[in-house]
């Protein structure tokens, strides 16, 4: 498995996303390699159980992002080249385009089937302005040409996927992201954890977890504050995470009249995140381009009503009023009517969190994701036979 | 809603992402302000200007070697970068 991020280097879902696949990979008998990058403090070689996790260093930087991208692909390579000496793989497994170089060039070297997973594309997530996103576009199309089967975790994505690069529909298989409710189940003080952050017992915890760009939506759950405010004079909005969008989110909250009501924490450990999304009233999603949308489904696995935007994966697991309430994207009075409603009705919150939950552990397990994962690379380790 | 254009990536967190993609990521493979001049582009002024900013934030940290501050990119640093290109 090749991924430019691996705990404790975390950042988006595909971290996590790894991170759960290799474990569930793991227990069904599956020996699985990781390569990822350094991180301080993190050894240059690992062992958790089944897994083994080489974590390069790229020898040599570059300031601009492609070249580095290359550079550490590169590092990559050699370093799978130096293992596979010993250990004869069966299937790569790519994840996104940032390690693709690395797994295409290993792939010719080896004769192995590619496995590539798009989490999302450069088209969604930033649209194609500039030069170098014309070239991830490109390394993106790569992967998919290159790749025996292509893994997407939506059906949003798979249109997105086919529509966009050209490829068949039968070479994209869609497999959902997971997640371990088991992480939900210790008790949490919940005053203790809502006094740390300002909330008093009497306030609502509006809660919105994520990177901080633009895809996200958050300037719109920002400018939902006011109106939310005028119904809900006890509303506190908890905002976690960062990214180069800050300062502008900043910006936009201190324009508001209400910045004294949000509070951005900047990343936070596991363990408080844990503890937040357990003691918030509402967790909205309130993002413009989601092709999946993790954070909802750990909002629904805590038991925390959901409040996400109508776009992408989102909407394949959110069902309206359901297992969640969906809302308008870019729209602030819609994200505002969507806290309002769970907020007014404790009764029907009640119901959702309880039918949301269901939805989780009947079908977003990692086990049952790395079952039918497992399946994808038999066949395409079956194909790639002589 | 406000009618302010939509930001570009900020001049500091460009300092930061190039930082991050040429190894600066730990105490011993720390640089001075000169040297991330000479790397980024930027005059020293600014860097060290940029470098303020981002030590305010915890995104960077500076070691002293024979009297001279060297500075590399801090874990939060590293996630934040990541959040540009994740």
């Amino acid at each position: 498995m090749l991924t430019w991020e691996y705990p404790p280097r975390v950042v988006g879902g595909i971290a996590r996303h790894c991170e759960g696949l290799a474990r569930a990979l793991g227990s069904q008998g599956y020996d699985v390699y990781i390569f990822t990058l350094d991180f301080p403090g993190a050894p240059d070689y690992e062992e958790q159980g089944a897994i083994r996790i080489y974590r390069t260093r790229s020898e040599v930087g570059h300031p601009n992002f492609l070249t580095w991208v290359l550079l550490f692909n590169h590092f990559i390579e050699k370093r799978m080249a130096d293992i596979s000496q010993q250990v004869d793989f069966d299937v790569l497994h790519v994840h996104d385009w940032l390690t693709a170089a690395a797994g295409i060039g290993f792939k010719h070297f080896s004769k192995k089937p590619l496995v590539f997973t798009a989490h999302s594309t450069e088209h969604g997530r930033s649209g194609l302005h500039i030069p170098d996103s014309f070239t991830i576009d490109g390394f993106e199309w790569w992967s998919t040409y290159e790749a025996s089967k292509v893994i997407v975790t939506s059906g949003a994505m798979k249109g997105e996927v086919c529509g966009h690069f050209h490829i068949s529909d039968n070479k994209v298989e869609i497999i959902p992201n997971a997640i371990d409710p088991s992480k939900y189940d210790g008790s949490v003080d919940k005053s203790a954890i809502r006094a740390r952050y300002g909330i008093q017992p009497h306030e609502k915890l509006i809660l919105c977890v994520g990177r901080l760009v633009p895809q996200k939506g958050i300037e719109y759950l920002i400018h939902a504050v006011p109106i939310v405010a005028r119904r809900r004079p006890e509303a506190k909005f908890i905002i976690v995470g960062d990214g180069w969008y800050r300062d502008h989110l900043e910006y936009v909250a201190n324009t508001t009249g209400h910045r004294w009501r949000i509070t951005f924490t900047g990343f936070v450990s596991d363990q408080d995140l844990v503890a937040l999304t357990k003691s918030a009233d509402v967790i909205v999603v309130p993002s413009v381009y989601e092709p999946f949308g993790i954070v909802a489904l750990e909002g629904m696995a805590a038991g925390v009503p959901v409040v996400a935007s109508q776009v992408g994966g989102l909407t394949e697991f959110v069902e309206h009023d359901r297992t969640g309430v969906l809302v308008y994207p870019r729209n602030p009075e819609s994200i505002a009517w969507g806290i309002d409603h769970v907020l007014s009705n404790q009764g029907h919150a009640e119901w959702l969190v309880k039918n949301a939950r269901e939805v989780v552990q009947k079908a977003y397990s990692w086990e049952a994701i790395a079952k039918r994962t497992g399946k994808i690379y038999k066949e395409v380790a079956e194909k790639g036979k002589p | 809603m406000s009618s302010m254009p939509p930001p570009q990536v900020p001049e500091e967190f460009r300092v930061l992402s190039m930082m991050h993609n040429i190894g600066a990521i730990t105490p011993e493979r720390s640089l001075t302000a000169d040297e991330l001049a000479q790397w980024t582009g930027f005059d020293v002024a600014a860097v060290k200007a940029h470098l303020q900013k981002l030590r305010e934030g915890g995104y960077v940290e500076f070691v002293q070697v024979s009297g001279i501050e060297k500075y590399h990119v801090t874990r939060v640093g590293i996630m934040k970068v990541l959040t540009l290109y994740s």
